[in-house]
């Protein structure tokens, strides 16, 4: 046949025609779509038998409950419980991916080590657990023997009660060292205010639930404040049914459109540092408006109105002080806000039945201000909303058992009498028993280090301590560092001696009082599948190298292992009777419960009592009714005291030993006398020259991301945004204004800097930003970890300017002078 | 073929609500936790970043200090009238389902040709630029098989778990029962909200909660007028996020405002708009 334009046209017309009538092209398309698929590294995970257990999840100290699915003896994934109290079903996208922190075997530690290359490098060679206790305990024998324990230090992250932190204090004491600091918290800030306005050591319990208005003021109630399982579910169910007849309000004091700014019902932006102004002039209109509750201020409280002391000088009081100097228009000028919005908001806060002013910065794994605490607490008294219903509930603490008394011996006492590097607890900072910011200036000032040898526990103060790389620099001086983390973070690799915990799927641990929670609650968690490694629970670690050192530091440690050291406090809950170690979730344990009508437990012994606390993983008061007011408040007076008595003895105490004039500038104080001891305002130092450094820098915090000492899980990555993280560039949130006026766009490049430092980031344009601040986002910027984690923008907390804060002396992280300069 | 599944037997959808949703992003890692997805070193690169649940960030676009951002938790629509990845899918690897209303996707007839993930409005779909999961780490110890891992070169999405019904059925089927109840099948991201902002159910079903929001007057769906039926609602009584949940011309978008719905008289008044 002649090949002709029709033969051919009709030749591939009629080929096309044909194929499509065979099966071909289908089954090619799917024969390449298998063949393509058929990769031997396409994991096939195993089946087996699907059980679930349950437990406590201990990232951070809030303590949710959670639920872990296995596969035989695989945990294949983490859920919230809905039978534990403190979160009825969610947790947080943290706990969430828990898992890739047991799994990823780059970011852990799998056994003992020392260090093989240069410190930072994270170079370790395995050795054994033998080994690792040998060298440790050498070195320690030998400082003891040459008589000076004390340059035995302790950085130690676990919450303050658990019982993994009372041994170590128990361990350095036992040593001879009076060096132990923690890297602070917000709940340092609540112990302390607690302590001076109502006599007791003990955490905040916020009625949150309760509640029909939630004034905060800078907590993050949406950025992982307290137990974000708890604050979530609570924020459901605010927002529960009929938005016409919501029960509560929540308001939320910020400088930055947070999630919880923007989501409250009312956002009040004052400028960062400004927010104890603003309750003080919330507390001048209710005064001024006689909205106060008057019976809980003339019955319960002190200092309230003008006094003259028994030797005939006059004082003023709260009433005075606030009207005098916190008018709308004063407040208006320090803090920024319009004086019509603090009326009103002063309005909502007093016509609400059952107001509470809630104080914290952000998430709680960073202090806060004294005074600012002070200043809501304030607001608090003046409504009464103190031991009432939805407001501030002053419940027992948890009544866990003393462990026995420690007998040290000569060369340890002699230690215990040397002064503590940190300077806490001296008439300088009466009321501060750890001040890590001092701890650091004082290796860091001194040209040999005086810690010879350093124990980091739980703690990544190389990466989370707002000091402007400080502690970094303290790490290079310090001659042997120990770190019993169980993941390659920061100050792990600066360490010479690696004796790695297991994670927290792995161990048994306690939690006691989760932040802000409003009944007392001592959680449990439990090995959910084996070690993975060679690691091991640093509570069984810490008795093991206390009996390694020997002598009388073994003998004060008396426990066979970590378990029974925690039923040896535990004893202390059975005593005391009355706590549930089971959760119905029908009665939430925030619903006060009619005398007699609630939940009893179920056990008759001690044994029963643990037993049920290790399969639940709690033991539990449910919220009772108001206490009496009987000797409710511990403080001089034996009332609330808005002016605090224990301020006015201490100034006194320190004025006696060097001039008063010396004492308040020693103590950080502007104010003098009773002003003083009261909440009040004082314009942080600047610190640096504002003509040179025109813009503040803020570091903010997400709940999606790690800012502590846990790793983010990889997980993580997916939920920020990329305005937020590019590659290997995090993004300074600014507002537009302010980014015009220095001719920045959008994603460029720019440096921070300060006058402790630089970071380069790209501009984010973000209307929420207040204008004349650079918020940098807490959490990235490790340079530690694995490919996940590492080199991912850059670390705030390296240009923070820290001053420090009247009377408690904690850093003030949030006043960082900065200006930018493009790249 | 049938038109829509109204004959069905189940239509299965979620309600979600802007006001509770705190856009912490537990439900990604919920959803990536739950469904075995890759995890990559950068995940800053969203367009090869897989997110079955993915948090979109809206905000209302008024000056300080009158700003508020918010977020649209997006899975998978699971359109119910002519998905438009089914309608192009050569291969058929994707396809509605009548009787649960689930758009499936089955990996192995996927030839990775992109093309259903051009044609989805929402961006609900991902292609496997890269083998799953980064080998030698150990973290394949997490992996449950419920799911199948994905390989290079298929695209994946959103299945509403359907693994989870089917274990919640076998359940039943183990009592004796041929219906799951209402809350016995949810997705991981339902199970997982801290703020109990996601409500999933039987759409069919008028004793099921979502079947009683979606018709509240609060209630939207995203790109409502293209017609493809969501059966993804979202639920907010801020008149700025129901007006970005689609493309409005000026003068377009028309607020709610005292509407009744059942019983309950509801209103924006005082909603947080006045607030």
């Amino acid at each position: 046949m002649k090949l002709t334009r029709r033969n051919f046209i009709a030749a591939v017309v009629g080929g096309i025609a044909g194929i499509q009538a065979t099966p071909l092209p289908w089954k090619i398309t799917d024969d390449v779509a298998i063949w393509t698929q058929n990769w031997p590294w396409v994991p096939v995970p195993p089946t087996g038998e699907f059980t679930e257990v349950s437990s406590v999840c201990n990232l951070c100290p809030g303590g949710c409950g959670i639920a872990v699915k296995k596969v035989d003896e695989r945990a294949v994934k983490i859920e919230g419980r809905t039978d534990y109290p403190v979160n009825p079903g969610g947790i947080c996208p943290v706990g969430m991916g828990g898992l890739q922190l047991l799994y990823d075997e780059s970011l852990r530690f799998t056994g003992p080590m020392k260090r093989a290359g240069l410190r930072g490098a994270g170079e370790f060679t395995e050795i054994s657990w033998g080994e690792a206790f040998d060298i440790l305990a050498g070195r320690i024998s030998n400082l003891r023997k040459k008589g000076t324990p004390e340059a035995i230090a302790a950085v130690d992250g676990n919450p303050e009660g658990t019982t993994v932190s009372v041994l170590i204090k128990r361990l350095m004491k036992a040593m001879g060292s009076p060096n132990y600091v923690r890297p602070l918290s917000i709940t340092d800030t609540y112990r302390m205010g607690n302590l001076l306005m109502q006599g007791t050591l003990a955490p905040m319990a916020y009625d949150l639930e309760n509640s029909d208005y939630v004034l905060s003021f800078g907590c993050g109630l949406l950025e992982g404040w307290g137990a974000p399982g708890r604050v979530m579910n609570a924020w459901g169910m605010w927002h529960d049914g009929n938005p016409a007849k919501r029960k509560t309000r929540i308001v939320q004091v910020e400088s930055r459109a947070s999630n919880t700014a923007s989501k409250a019902d009312m956002w009040v932006a004052p400028k960062p540092g400004t927010d104890g102004a603003l309750a003080l002039g919330l507390a001048h209109v209710i005064i001024k408006s006689g909205q106060y509750d008057s019976r809980f201020v003339a019955d319960h409280s002190s200092g309230f109105d003008d006094w003259r002391s028994l030797e005939g000088t006059n004082h003023i009081g709260f009433k005075t002080l606030v009207l005098e100097k916190y008018s709308p228009e004063q407040v208006a000028k320090i803090t920024g806000v319009n004086p019509k919005t603090i009326v009103s908001l002063a309005k909502g806060f007093a016509n609400a039945k059952a107001p509470v002013a809630i104080y914290g910065k952000g998430k709680d794994s960073l202090n806060g201000s004294l005074y600012e605490f002070m200043a809501v607490q304030s607001l608090n008294a003046l409504k009464g909303s103190i031991n009432r219903s939805g407001g501030v509930l002053l419940p027992d603490p948890i009544p866990l058992s003393n462990l026995p008394p420690l007998e040290v011996d000569a060369i340890a006492s002699e230690g215990l009498k040397r002064p503590r590097l940190d300077q806490a607890g001296t008439m300088r900072y009466p009321f501060t028993d750890s001040l890590i910011n001092n701890f650091t200036d004082a290796i860091n000032r001194n040209p040999k280090s005086p810690v010879d040898t350093l124990l980091v526990f739980s703690a990544n103060p190389f990466f989370t301590l707002p000091d402007g790389g400080g502690f970094k620099n303290a790490l290079e001086k310090v001659p042997f560092i120990v770190s019993f983390s169980p993941y390659r973070d920061e100050t792990a690799n600066m360490a010479d001696l690696i004796l790695p915990d297991c994670t927290y799927l792995e161990k048994i641990d306690d939690i006691v009082w989760p932040t802000g929670l409003q009944y007392p609650l001592y959680g449990l968690s439990k090995p959910v599948v084996e070690p993975l490694y060679n690691t091991r629970n640093t509570g069984d670690v810490v008795i093991e190298l206390s009996r390694a050192i020997g002598e009388s530091v073994g003998s004060g440690f008396p426990w066979e292992n970590f378990e029974e050291a925690l039923q040896a406090r535990a004893k202390g809950l059975f005593d005391a009777g009355g706590g549930l170690v089971s959760y119905d979730p029908d009665a939430p344990a925030w619903q006060r419960q009619k005398a007699g009508n609630g939940p009893k437990p179920g056990y008759k012994s001690f044994d029963e009592m643990w037993e049920g606390i290790q399969s639940g993983g709690m033991w539990y008061r449910p919220v009772s009714s108001p206490k009496s007011w009987q000797g409710l408040f511990n403080t001089p007076s034996g009332k609330f005291e808005f002016c605090s008595k224990l301020i006015a003895q201490a100034i006194e105490h320190y004025s006696n030993k060097i001039s008063k004039k010396a004492a308040l500038k020693n103590m950080g104080l502007a104010a003098i006398d009773d002003e003083a001891c009261m909440a009040h305002y004082q314009a942080p130092k600047a610190g640096a020259d504002r003509s040179v450094y025109p813009l503040l820098m803020l570091p903010y915090e997400m709940i999606n991301l790690a800012s502590g000492w846990i790793p983010s899980p990889p997980f993580l990555y997916k939920t920020i945004f990329e305005n937020q993280l590019l590659k290997d560039k995090s993004f300074a949130a600014i507002n537009p204004k302010t980014a015009a006026k220095y001719h920045l766009e959008e994603g460029e490049l720019v440096v921070v800097k300060s006058p402790a430092g630089e970071v380069e980031v790209r501009i984010n344009l973000f209307e929420g930003a207040m204008p004349g601040i650079v918020y940098l986002p807490l959490g990235f910027g490790h340079t530690a970890y694995d490919e996940f984690l590492k080199g991912k923008g850059v670390n705030p907390n390296n240009i923070v300017q820290a001053g420090q804060d009247p009377i408690s002396g904690y850093p003030v992280w949030w006043n960082t002078p900065v200006k930018l300069v493009k790249v | 073929m049938k038109k829509g599944n109204d004959h069905g037997k189940n239509k299965y959808g979620m309600v979600i609500d802007i006001d509770k949703c705190t856009g912490c992003g537990t439900c990604m890692v919920a959803c990536a936790a739950e469904n075995n997805v890759s995890v990559r070193a950068d995940q800053s690169d969203k367009e090869r970043t897989i997110t079955w649940m993915n948090l979109y960030k809206i905000s209302n676009g008024k000056e300080f200090p009158h700003t508020e951002v918010s977020y649209f938790p997006r899975p998978c629509m699971h359109c119910d009238h002519h998905p438009p990845c089914v309608s192009v899918c050569v291969s058929t690897a994707t396809k509605l389902d009548f009787n649960t209303g689930i758009v499936s996707q089955i990996y192995t007839r996927c030839i990775g040709c992109r093309y259903c993930q051009a044609a989805c409005p929402y961006g609900a779909r991902y292609f496997n630029w890269w083998d799953v999961f980064p080998q030698d780490k150990g973290m394949d110890r997490y992996l449950t098989p419920e799911v199948s891992p994905r390989m290079r070169g298929v695209v994946e999405k959103c299945t509403f778990c359907h693994h989870r019904r089917m274990r919640a059925k076998t359940l039943a089927y183990a009592e004796d029962r041929r219906e799951i109840e209402e809350g016995e099948y949810v997705t991981a991201c339902t199970e997982a909200c801290p703020a109990q902002a996601i409500t999933f159910g039987d759409l069919n079903n008028p004793e099921h909660e979502v079947s009683k929001l979606i018709k509240h007057p609060f209630t939207f769906r995203l790109l409502e007028r293209i017609g493809t039926e969501p059966k993804v609602y979202y639920h907010s009584t801020r008149d700025w996020i129901r007006k970005l949940g689609d493309n409005f011309l000026p003068g377009e978008y028309t607020p709610v405002v005292n509407q009744t719905w059942a019983e309950e008289e509801w209103s924006t008044k005082p909603g947080r708009d006045e607030f």
